[in-house]
């Protein structure tokens, strides 16, 4: 609760107001009430008395003739007042000859007191009437009457005091608002204009003067007031908020520069003309490992501890360097600063004085900051620096424009210009003469971000001569992805492109030749096959007519012309047999057109033998073998082929009887027969010759026309395979000869192997 | 009398085969014509061959002049005319190719000219064989 005097004075007023009229009403109403209720007990006293008298006068006659119903009926009459409780006719001797008594109630009636008065008993006034008949007491009238008006009439009187006294209250209220209107509110431009004022210290403030009662005396006095305050004296106190204001502002900024410093990515440190820290930031206090507590005061030499990166020997602080030197310390290449934990971290960093206004030294503020991204990325660089530079290959750069704008050892190796001489030049510096630039197209296709894999062009070198190059261009990026420029890598293929272009020269050359002699052996074969065939005609004409003739001249058979007969017949049946083994060898290649068909080599095994009954028989030879496969080819080829080397093996036998044994086995892809003799045996220097048609070791005592092993190499090879001997003199030969897989046949698999044969 | 016709140009052979027939006491006129060409017209019963009788025999070499014995082969068997009559090649080709031509085309007989005059006359013996037993029994049998 306020104190009163807190109180604003439109409060204060309408308390005032309310005060005063409830006061002044509260007395009225209580002198009323009590004024009515003395006055009213005595009205009331001499209206009982007066209704008692009335009673008795009317209860005169009743008393008379004592007639109790009568003197009811008087009483009834009393029905009338509410506030009579009971009423009684007494009789002389006191009887009572009729009683009243409020409807509802029993109360008692008063005793008959033989006297004229009102008494106040405990149940309120009884009233005692003697009734007079000429100057004679004949009875006595007896009333109760209840006190209840007098609490109605008090009750009444109560409501209608709180009743004005409300009105009175809510008329004060808006009474009291009224004033304050006229009252409080001259009062507020002046206390407003005086907290401004005071705030503001502005002493120009004046107020407006409204009224000519005390409000406007105030606010006369207090202009003057004011007025006094600017005069002289005012500057002054202006001066001193002034200050004021530049010392508020001067922390402002200290504060600005604190939080500044605190929140720069650099490590910032500050020190005293002593080397010894006041300040380090948070990014300087979390590379070293100090917190700024244990920092400050501590010389910074002994926190700050920084070596050459190479030497690894210690370096001096800056600060010691811009103390001493009082000039700006410039940036340390390659320090590595030791943290705290001992950890070691690449930085830069520069030390600067600070001066005051007038230049004198007080103390030194160190920059610094972690490379160890920085010179991680520089590392990276270097080495892929370095390793274009090393490349063999030109790996050149150029803009947009065709400009050359970097240049390797390879480039200048390759193309004889230094970098130097060819950076910041045109890309036409190498084109070719005769082949003209190709770049314009080269950057279009650069500018839409393609890459140019390995095309060939030729390009001229320093010294003018042409050379050829594989190039692959790719578009160069910027950091922000756009295309600047392009790399080339080139490579001298100069000597490759001599080369595939003798190569190509020799390889056309070779199928030239191989072509003319494949040609050339197709005539040969042809002219063997026709010769052969077309000579067997007049051979045969000749054979038989010299026998004919001999038939014909049975004389001249004993004589010379018999035994001349005889040469012919012996001479053309050697030609015959030479003719005959000759189209054989020519007809392998033209039976090739014969359909090749699976055929069972046991089958040809067992043919080659029967042909050969003849000279097994006669040799005793012992014939084995493993199981043999079965090929796709031509039939009666390889019945030559067995047939030619089992009948070597027996033609060539040595002293005892012949043992021949065909071997297979399947190595590498290819089936390998080896046909294994125990007979004399072959030079090592007859070995190649006897492949060759018609080539013979031996004289007229072995019969033959050397063609058989010409014919067995034919087949073998027209299959795919190679034939040859492995032979010692005396220790028998083996004939190897080898078909490839694909020649072999499995049943139903014919159209996946080779024609041969 | 068994007419035959021989396409052969080498008069020894003529000679050889004409001693073969005698030898075999086969009584025979023999129709020698001697080029390709003329083989074709007789075989398509052209030309001056427009009405010579058909044979009962046909003798071919394959190799004559002008045009391949092969292709006299053909158009013989072409010729309704000549269904009933057997033809011997008699070529002194005894290559496994020209034989299998032939037998293709449909020949009786095919006989490889002998490099010894015993064997060569014994084709007189095979040719009468062949006129005068198979023939009949193959037409007979054949309708």
């Amino acid at each position: 609760m306020r104190p009163f005097r807190d109180i604003p004075i439109k409060k204060k007023l309408t308390i005032a107001i309310l005060a005063t009229m409830l006061t002044g009403l509260l007395l009225a109403g209580t002198g009323i009430v009590v004024a009515d209720s003395v006055l009213f007990r005595r009205y009331l006293q001499n209206d009982l008395a007066a209704l008692a008298n009335i009673t008795a006068d009317n209860s005169t006659g009743a008393f008379s003739f004592d007639d109790a119903q009568a003197a009811g009926g008087t009483l009834a009459a009393l029905k009338a007042r509410t506030h009579v409780m009971a009423a009684c006719l007494y009789r002389q001797d006191n009887t009572i000859l009729a009683r009243y008594t409020r409807p509802g109630e029993s109360p008692e009636c008063p005793a008959a007191s033989g006297q004229n008065e009102v008494r106040r008993s405990a149940a309120g006034l009884d009233v005692s009437q003697p009734v007079i008949l000429r100057g004679r007491r004949i009875g006595e009238v007896a009333l109760r009457y209840d006190l209840g008006e007098i609490g109605e009439r008090a009750r009444l009187f109560g409501a209608m005091v709180f009743g004005v006294l409300l009105v009175s209250s809510l008329l004060a209220f808006l009474l009291s608002s009224r004033l304050r209107a006229i009252i409080a509110a001259p009062a507020l431009p002046l206390v407003q204009a005086i907290t401004a004022a005071s705030r503001t210290r502005d002493y120009s403030i004046r107020v407006q003067k409204r009224s000519g009662d005390e409000f406007g005396a105030l606010a006369d006095a207090f202009n003057e007031m004011l007025a006094g305050i600017q005069g002289p004296d005012g500057d002054l106190r202006k001066a001193l908020v002034d200050r004021e204001v530049a010392l508020k502002d001067a922390e402002n900024a200290r504060d600005f520069l604190e939080t500044t410093v605190a929140s720069i990515g650099d490590a910032v440190i500050s020190t005293d003309t002593a080397g010894r820290v006041i300040f380090a930031n948070p990014v300087a206090q979390q590379l070293m490992g100090w917190p700024q507590s244990e920092l400050s005061g501590r010389p910074l030499d002994e926190a700050f501890r920084i070596i050459n990166e190479l030497t690894r020997a210690e370096v001096e602080s800056p600060t010691s360097i811009v103390l001493r030197e009082g000039a700006i310390s410039g940036k340390a290449k390659h320090t590595i600063l030791i943290a705290r934990d001992g950890a070691e971290i690449p930085i830069d960093h520069s030390g600067a004085p600070i001066l005051d206004a007038e230049g004198k030294i007080r103390g030194a503020v160190l920059v610094f900051r972690d490379v160890t991204e920085r010179r991680r990325a520089e590392q990276s660089m270097h080495l892929l620096a370095s390793i274009v530079e090393s490349s063999d290959d030109a790996i050149v750069g150029h803009d947009l424009s065709g400009l050359f704008t970097s240049w390797n050892k390879g480039a200048e190796r390759i193309f004889g210009y230094s970098s130097e001489e060819a950076i910041g030049r045109p890309t036409s510096l190498i084109s070719s003469p005769e082949r003209g630039d190709e770049m314009p197209g080269v950057l279009e296709r650069i500018g839409k971000g393609e890459r140019i894999e390995q095309y060939q062009a030729v390009r001229r070198t320093k010294s003018g001569a042409a050379i050829d190059v594989a190039i692959t261009i790719s578009p160069l990026y910027d950091d922000l992805g756009r295309i600047v420029g392009a790399s080339k890598i080139a490579r001298n293929i100069t000597e490759q492109v001599r080369a595939a272009d003798r190569l190509a020269r020799l390889n056309s050359a070779l199928r030239h030749s191989n072509e003319s002699l494949a040609r050339s052996n197709e005539d040969l074969e042809r002219f063997a096959f026709v010769a052969s065939h077309d000579l067997q005609e007049p051979l045969r004409m000749i054979t038989v007519y010299s026998q004919l003739l001999v038939q014909a001249y049975p004389d001249t058979q004993n004589g010379d012309v018999g035994a001349f007969i005889n040469y012919i017949v012996g001479g053309t049946k050697r030609m015959r047999e030479l003719l005959a083994d000759l189209l054989a060898y020519s007809e392998i290649r033209a039976d090739a057109e014969e359909p090749r068909t699976p055929i069972d080599l046991e089958s040809v095994m067992q043919k080659a033998t029967q042909n050969l009954k003849a000279a097994i028989d006669e040799s005793g030879a012992l014939i084995t073998h493993d199981p043999l496969p079965v090929v796709s080819a031509y039939e009666g080829h390889f019945v030559s082929v067995f047939q030619n080397l089992i009948g070597n093996a027996i033609k060539y036998r040595s002293a005892l009887p012949p043992r021949i044994h065909i071997s297979v086995q399947e190595s590498n892809g290819s089936m390998r027969f080896a046909v294994v003799d125990n007979g004399m045996g072959i030079a090592s220097e007859h070995r190649e010759k006897i492949f060759a048609p018609f080539k013979r070791l031996h004289g007229k005592d072995i019969p033959g026309t050397g063609i058989g092993l010409a014919i067995c190499q034919r087949v073998v090879e027209r299959c795919g395979g190679r034939i040859w001997v492995e032979s010692e003199v005396g220790r028998g030969s083996t004939f190897v000869f080898t078909l490839p897989v694909t020649s072999l046949s499995k049943q139903g698999d014919l159209n996946d192997t080779n024609s041969c044969g | 009398m068994i007419r035959i016709l021989v396409v052969e140009d080498n008069p020894g052979d003529i000679h050889l085969l004409k001693m073969a027939l005698q030898i075999a006491k086969l009584e025979c006129e023999l129709t020698v014509v001697d080029d390709g060409r003329e083989a074709l017209d007789f075989a398509r019963r052209q030309g001056k061959y427009a009405s010579t009788p058909i044979p009962d025999l046909v003798v071919l070499d394959l190799n004559v002049p002008k045009n391949d014995g092969l292709e006299v082969l053909e158009a013989l068997r072409a010729n309704d005319a000549f269904s009933e009559v057997p033809i011997a090649v008699l070529s002194s080709s005894s290559s496994p190719r020209d034989i299998a031509k032939a037998k293709r085309i449909g020949v009786e007989r095919f006989i490889a000219k002998p490099p010894d005059l015993e064997e060569y006359m014994k084709i007189g013996a095979e040719l009468r064989h062949l006129v005068m037993v198979e023939q009949p029994l193959r037409t007979s049998s054949g309708g």
